[in-house]
């Protein structure tokens, strides 16, 4: 049994690929607090994309940067959040599969939606000590 | 560390198998593209990708299979999937994709009537 208010924290390269690490990590924690194989699906996909978008957005695949994860346990829910060293997101508009196919839009961009779509709660937002944090929190009843 | 995919083709009549073996990301993705170039220039006008039941998925994966989807549509190609996990039917059904693809539960099914 966990403890609520445990803390796992983890730093990943910016290097594409690093995010299986996290999404492994999460997983673990996400077991243990006794997560269905579902919702630790949606967890892991959400914390891979958050990564993906902190390395390749908000780091530009810089390798003297890094991502740090932080996963807090709480009583019913996990909460996760992925923090960058960029300077700032630009807006994503939601994605479109119509004009991606027609060759309207460049077929990228489902990260945000996936992460919106899969967890209970995300904000993405500007850290106070620079670097941009995306915050998912994941309920263990859905 | 993003290198883990193996992609082989084989033939069943008239359909083209791409047996896709490991992470499908923005990079591995190149090696999915080549195969469906391969088969295209081949004269393929039905593709069945098979993926690997335990596979990775990310966004930039689903960009490279949106893509081949749009070049199918184009070319008069057919292309079914099949070998998804349940989740990333899910997320499959959640962007968009199957209402260009069809998703078959097994390779026996989804070679069916094809």
């Amino acid at each position: 049994m966990m403890m609520a208010d445990s803390k796992v924290e983890l730093h990943i390269p910016s290097i594409m690929g690093f995010e299986k690490v996290a999404m492994e990590c999460s997983a673990s924690v996400a077991k243990k607090m006794g997560f269905t194989k579902d919702r630790i699906e949606d967890l892991k996909t959400a914390v891979a994309e958050a990564c993906l978008n902190a390395i390749e957005h908000g780091n530009k695949l810089d390798t003297s940067t890094k991502v740090g994860i932080t996963l807090t346990v709480e009583e019913s829910k996990l909460q996760v959040s992925v923090k960058d060293q960029g300077k700032g997101m630009n807006k994503v508009s939601t994605p479109s599969i119509e004009s991606k196919i027609e060759g309207e839009d460049k077929p990228r961009g489902w990260g945000i939606f996936l992460i919106k779509s899969l967890v209970n709660e995300v904000s993405f937002e500007a850290s106070p000590e620079g670097g941009n944090v995306t915050k998912m929190i994941i309920y263990l009843e859905k | 560390m993003n290198k883990e995919i193996q992609v082989s083709i084989s033939q069943k009549d008239e359909v083209s198998i791409l047996n896709i073996k490991g992470d499908v990301t923005a990079i591995t993705g190149e090696s999915i593209e080549a195969a469906y170039q391969k088969v295209t220039t081949a004269g393929t006008k039905k593709i069945l990708l098979h993926f690997d039941q335990d596979g990775y998925i990310n966004s930039g994966g689903i960009a490279i299979l949106i893509g081949i989807a749009s070049e199918s549509r184009k070319s008069g190609q057919t292309v079914r999937i099949t070998g998804l996990s349940g989740h990333f039917q899910k997320i499959f059904n959640m962007v968009g994709l199957t209402k260009y693809t069809e998703i078959f539960p097994s390779e026996e099914l989804a070679l069916k009537d094809f």
